[in-house]
């Protein structure tokens, strides 16, 4: 009877993999959250944040939490290089969009950054977890406050959260993974990406 | 415990040796790059049949850095040199704009290839000291390099004859060797 449901669960569980896309304009602190994640989270030494170059191109982590496979895509967020972020969202379960909270000049950039995903049918339905990242600046502005100035409309139609995180000290890290899986596991667009992928069977009915 | 000092320091000062191929077309500037990055002076090259090996020491990795021949006869033979490869520099003439299509299939070829499926992935788009010359950005879409999702890639704009960028590729190579590879 053991076997019988622990084989049910880990038949429901441990083979979802999630692809977490990671956001964000320059100098947010994308890779450097990828390298804390993976410092974390698995066995791999994250590189530390004076070694981040910034990205050009596509950066992975893999983790593995609450019984899921996580594999994080952090892409290079350079105005020219932004155009390729929508080439991932097909395949993305949920966006993490990062926002540096101690720079309020470039909220506006990060905010129209953020609504050009939003707008786009192929990120349809994927929770959104926004970090105001690098707490750990005396001046970073809170979770609260961020969520304010981005003044974001027409949330309603998918999972959404804010987070006051620091990649730098790992402040709000396991919170936002943990956010991050219960709302993918319950997303329609989960099931929908599962269905896509041929993997619809008995276990989800 | 010991386990845990002997990876740390491992990983602190540890050298790290990385088997690394250089791809591309003939004509991309791969020997330029391969001796600028071991040299760091523009040697006169001719096109290279077979292979040139040299290797570097940079950021405590050691690079074994293959230079393979790029001619469409000698392309097939590069295989010979996929397997215990745990990274790819693929070199594009970015002035070579007709070609851009053919880079973009035997790019798209390599990556299949099942014993260069751990390899990470850096691009120079190079020669952009020429006239005529497009950006990374343009390459990058020339490439399809979106297509790549399961591993790591970075994409360099570069000039072989002026110094430019190559070490920029480098840094990030090493610090993807070092955070856990492709």
């Amino acid at each position: 009877m053991f076997s019988l449901f622990y084989g049910f669960w880990k038949y429901m569980f441990s083979k979802t993999e999630f692809h977490v896309l990671i956001l964000g304009i320059d100098k947010a602190g994308k890779t450097t959250l990828l390298e804390k994640l993976k410092s974390q989270y698995s066995n791999v030494e994250g590189l530390p944040p004076d070694r981040i170059v910034p990205t050009v191109g596509l950066n992975i982590g893999r983790i593995e939490a609450s019984n899921s496979k996580l594999v994080f895509w952090d892409l290079g967020g350079q105005p020219g290089l932004r155009s390729i972020w929508e080439k991932y969202y097909e395949e993305a379960h949920a966006v993490i969009f990062v926002v540096d909270a101690s720079l309020p000049p470039r909220f506006e950039d990060a905010k129209s950054a953020l609504e050009k995903a939003l707008r786009h049918e192929d990120l349809l339905g994927a929770p959104l977890l926004i970090l105001a990242n690098k707490q750990d600046l005396g001046e970073a502005l809170s979770a609260e406050e961020l969520a304010r100035y981005l003044d974001l409309k027409k949330l309603d139609e998918r999972a959404y959260s804010y987070e006051a995180v620091s990649a730098y000290d790992g402040l709000g890290i396991k919170e936002s993974v943990d956010w991050l899986v219960e709302a993918m596991e319950r997303s329609k667009r989960t099931e929908m990406l599962r269905a896509r992928a041929g993997l619809t069977n008995s276990g989800s009915s | 415990m010991g386990i845990v000092f002997t990876k740390l320091f491992a990983s602190l000062f540890g050298n790290k040796e990385a088997r690394i191929l250089v791809l591309g077309l003939d004509n991309a500037g791969k020997t330029t790059i391969l001796y600028r990055l071991q040299m760091g002076e523009v040697v006169s090259t001719i096109p290279t049949i077979g292979f040139n090996v040299e290797t570097l020491q940079y950021n405590n990795i050691k690079f074994q850095v293959w230079d393979l021949g790029g001619q469409t006869s000698i392309r097939p033979y590069w295989r010979c040199y996929f397997p215990n490869t745990q990274a790819i520099i693929y070199v594009v003439d970015s002035s070579d704009t007709d070609r851009l299509v053919i880079a973009k299939e035997e790019f798209h070829a390599i990556l299949e290839e099942e014993e260069l499926r751990g390899a990470a992935v850096l691009i120079f788009a190079n020669k952009q000291d020429l006239p005529g010359a497009v950006d990374d950005a343009s390459i990058t879409e020339a490439l399809e390099l979106h297509k790549i999702k399961n591993r790591q890639w970075s994409i360099f704009k570069t000039s072989a004859i002026k110094g430019e960028g190559l070490f920029e590729g480098l840094d990030w190579l090493s610090n993807t060797l070092k955070s856990g590879g492709g």
